[in-house]
């Protein structure tokens, strides 16, 4: 019998281009580039598929993949179209936007304004969705044809387009069948949902007909929950995944010395603030408020704690939204503490700073820290570190004087931050702020306009510098580290892992 | 023998109803409002009110203890809260990953804490017997979470010879089962050896010895079975405690598995997971307890239930 013809050298040649071939898949695909699997690692779990159903920030990285919103926000905090091509308000109250043509759901059903009306309706009818209770200003949605539609809303809202990046577009025929359809989603991304392990694993498969030319760049993206920080980066040491999120900062050196392992950074949209409860007889006093800020040297918890991983604050909203302006920072002085301190008549002080159990990177270090800076200005601080649930119920129940927090912005957008903390609907039953001038302030910038809404920030920002309802310690640095064969991971300053652009060599 | 099970059976129901009712009662009186932990810190009032009268937590707490026993009886325990899926599927998700865990962890602990145990008690006072003392003591002291991160540290990151963390097939399984195992092998071998070393000083060994009976034949057929009663007492108790879940180990590894599952609950208040999987365990407890008792009378057939 003859030997088969072919040499070693032939064979590898051969078979690598089959499974080249296996790989790409379909010709368009090779046509376009599009090779490989990326595996992240993320460090919440994820609890749905419903994008109207979550504000984790986890879901929002995963899902992206999966649905569109009407509008994505670029890192340097600019609203792009994505399934709206063009938005503008036509008065105070009423938002226009012009959809894309010719994208379609995952199914082949098209994307219409019929699921823009379904998709905003739902979520603000539903009161079980966890995203309800931002959209409950929506006074009414209507199309005008089959590519535009008008939302008109109870009161100005001039961040609607920001919570709208993070709002995935539904086909609507979700309705009557949600538990069925949310069981295998589609949506129109980049990504076709794969299968979800609870606790373990999401797969995505790239969506060969995506609207956008030339993306996704890979055939594949695996996510993987990973909650614990060591875990999470000994898999990506050892290979097995591609990038990790909320790396902490005294892990990064380790990540850095292991060979084919990047860290990226960037500011994150984060400020720290800690809230001050402002009907305790304790804090009430802006003097002792004053002094208590006058106290804390953040540059020492910059440097020495977050090993330079965070910035300093120079306004309570950060860089890039709408509404910073260069405040300056706040300085430290405890001799001026301890005037002021003396001005109050407040000798013999004692506050409770209730932190909320291992949430944030080295909380509770800083937390000690701040303690021992109190305590050289004759402040004694009861530290009380609680599990998460019970902290928020001690904040309602007003049992606090400071309480260590952050705030997120999400949307990009400010005014959640102001509705939420500055309104006294929203701190009743928080930090007891009241301030109407500061809450007519926030009602006159939820217009849409952006020059005004500038002005009425800025003010308010002045305000709330000067009264100190806050401490604002120092902006996050959101950290990742990624595999050295990712090209185009950009580090997210919002602390979203987005694959769409990114491909693996 | 049939009126001690029937005995046993309803005394297993009563502890049930008692688990259930204890659990319903403690999830709803510590601290800790389901719909705030639901939703984002930046939620209103109005919207916490709202989602907790939509979950049905308005309701007083004795009618909603109705509505939850008549519901489990049909075999429903709810809507997870946090999934908005059946708090029963949600579970039972993760009971594969739960159980390939502890049969792994199981079948470690007996196979090499006995090992250990019968050579430490055999060998008496030999250099088997110091380093069996010695694997015990670090097993038992070792903390999980650290010896967790360096078998990773070890066998994922510098030899690479097994996966860091996942669930995907037996090679995934290696890592956590060797963390998991580690206490409960001590403990069983700590166990063997101290029994063995009693028995080993009995009348009938030295009888066994005298009528030339062969060592093997002593240890393994007269002296083990005889040690077995305490042992499968402390397996049977560790199977239970490993099928309830193991939260370190899961959480290192990240395995899908129901500890973690029910810990996330726990501080997410998650009131219709945290009881079904409370009760299961309860289950899983009563049954395995009852087999127990029903696998002594298999080993020393003087026990007999009446």
């Amino acid at each position: 019998m003859p030997k088969p013809s072919f040499d070693r050298r032939q064979f590898l040649v051969g078979g690598g281009a089959a499974l080249g071939a296996a790989m790409v898949g379909p010709g368009v695909a090779r046509a376009q580039g599009r090779r490989g699997e990326i595996i992240a690692g993320l460090s919440e779990r994820m609890l749905t598929l419903d994008p109207a159903n979550h504000y984790s920030i986890s879901a929002t990285s995963v899902l992206r993949h999966v649905y569109d919103p009407l509008l994505d926000v670029t890192n340097d905090d600019k609203f792009v179209p994505a399934l709206a091509e063009t938005w503008r308000p036509v008065n105070n109250t009423t938002w226009r936007f012009t959809l894309r043509k010719g994208v379609s759901f995952h199914d082949g059903s098209p994307f219409t304004a019929d699921s823009v009306v379904f998709t905003l309706k739902r979520v603000r009818d539903n009161g079980k969705l966890i995203k309800s209770f931002v959209y409950q200003d929506i006074e009414d949605v209507q199309k005008d044809g089959d590519y535009a539609v008008t939302v008109t809303t109870k009161r100005p809202f001039g961040s609607l387009p920001a919570h709208l990046t993070m709002l995935g577009m539904l086909p609507p025929s979700v309705a009557g069948g949600e538990e069925a359809f949310f069981q295998k989603p589609v949506g129109t991304g980049p990504f076709r949902f794969v299968s979800w392990i609870h606790g373990d694993r999401v797969e995505l498969a790239a969506n060969p007909k995506y609207w956008k030319p030339g993306i996704p760049k890979v055939e594949k993206v695996t996510v993987r929950f990973i909650p614990e920080l060591s875990t999470r980066a000994a898999a990506l040491r050892a290979g097995e995944i591609h990038v990790i999120d909320r790396v902490w900062p005294d892990m990064v050196q380790t990540l850095k010395g292991t060979p084919g392992v990047k860290v990226l950074d960037t500011p994150a949209l984060e400020a720290q603030r800690w809230h001050f409860q402002l009907a305790r007889e304790t804090v009430k006093d802006p003097r002792v408020r004053k002094a208590i800020s006058l106290a804390i040297d953040r540059n020492v918890i910059i440097k020495d704690l977050l090993l330079g991983y965070a910035r300093p604050v120079v306004n309570p909203v950060p860089p890039g939204l709408i509404g910073h302006s260069n405040l300056g920072q706040k300085p430290y002085d405890p001799e001026k503490a301890r005037q002021l301190l003396k001005q109050a008549g407040q000798s013999n002080l004692a506050i409770d700073f209730v932190l909320m159990k291992d949430l944030y990177p080295k909380q509770l270090e800083i937390a000690q820290a701040v303690a021992a800076m109190l305590g050289e200005v004759g402040i004694k601080v009861n530290i009380r570190n609680l599990e998460i649930a019970t902290a928020r119920e001690q904040r309602t129940a007003g049992n606090y004087d400071l309480f260590f927090s952050g705030w997120a912005h999400m949307p990009h957008d400010p005014d959640w931050y102001f509705g939420q903390w500055f309104t006294k609907a929203g701190a009743e039953k928080m930090t007891r702020f009241a301030d109407p001038k500061v809450e007519q302030l926030i009602a006159e910038g939820r217009v849409p306009d952006a020059k005004v809404r500038q002005q009425k920030y800025e003010e308010i920002e002045r305000i709330l510098w000067e009264d100190e309802p806050e401490i604002w310690p120092y902006y996050s640095v959101a950290i990742y580290a990624i595999s050295d064969k990712l090209r185009n991971f950009e580090a997210r300053r919002d602390y979203y892992v987005l694959l769409h652009e990114v491909s693996i060599a | 023998m049939r009126s001690f099970l029937l005995r046993r059976l309803g005394q297993s129901a009563t502890t049930l109803v008692g688990v259930s009712l204890l659990v319903f009662v403690i999830l709803r009186v510590i601290p800790g409002d389901p719909a705030k932990m639901l939703l984002p810190e930046g939620a209103p009032q109005s919207a916490i009110d709202a989602l907790n009268r939509e979950l049905g937590l308005r309701e007083p707490m004795w009618v909603q203890y109705g509505i939850f026993l008549r519901s489990v009886t049909r075999g429903d325990f709810g809507q997870s809260f946090q999934y908005r899926a059946p708090a029963l599927r949600v579970v039972v998700e993760r009971v594969p990953a739960t159980i390939q865990l502890a049969l792994a962890a199981m079948l470690l602990t007996v196979v090499f804490g006995v090992s250990i145990g019968v050579l430490a008690a055999v060998r008496r006072g030999t250099g088997y017997d110091y380093a069996g003392t010695v694997l015990a003591v670090l097993g038992q002291s070792l903390p999980n979470f650290w010896l967790g991160i360096m078998l990773i540290l070890l066998f994922g990151v510098t030899l690479r010879w097994l996966p860091t963390s996942g669930f995907q097939g037996w090679r995934y399984l290696v890592l956590p089962s060797v963390t998991l195992a580690a206490f409960p092998t001590a403990l069983v071998a700590r166990l063997t050896r101290s029994s063995l070393l009693e028995i080993l000083g009995q009348e009938y060994i030295r009888t066994g010895r005298a009528k030339g009976l062969g060592e093997r034949s002593v240890i393994l057929r007269h002296a083990l079975r005889n040690a077995a009663i305490p042992l499968l007492t402390v397996i049977g108790l560790q199977i239970g405690t490993l099928l309830g879940g193991a939260v370190i180990t899961e959480s290192i590894f990240a395995w899908p598995g129901m500890g973690k599952l029910v810990v996330d609950a726990i501080f997410f208040r998650d009131f219709p997971v945290v009881q079904t999987v409370l009760i299961l365990s309860a289950t899983i407890f009563v049954v395995i307890n009852l087999v127990i008792d029903l696998l002594y009378t298999v080993l020393d057939p003087r026990i007999r239930y009446g």
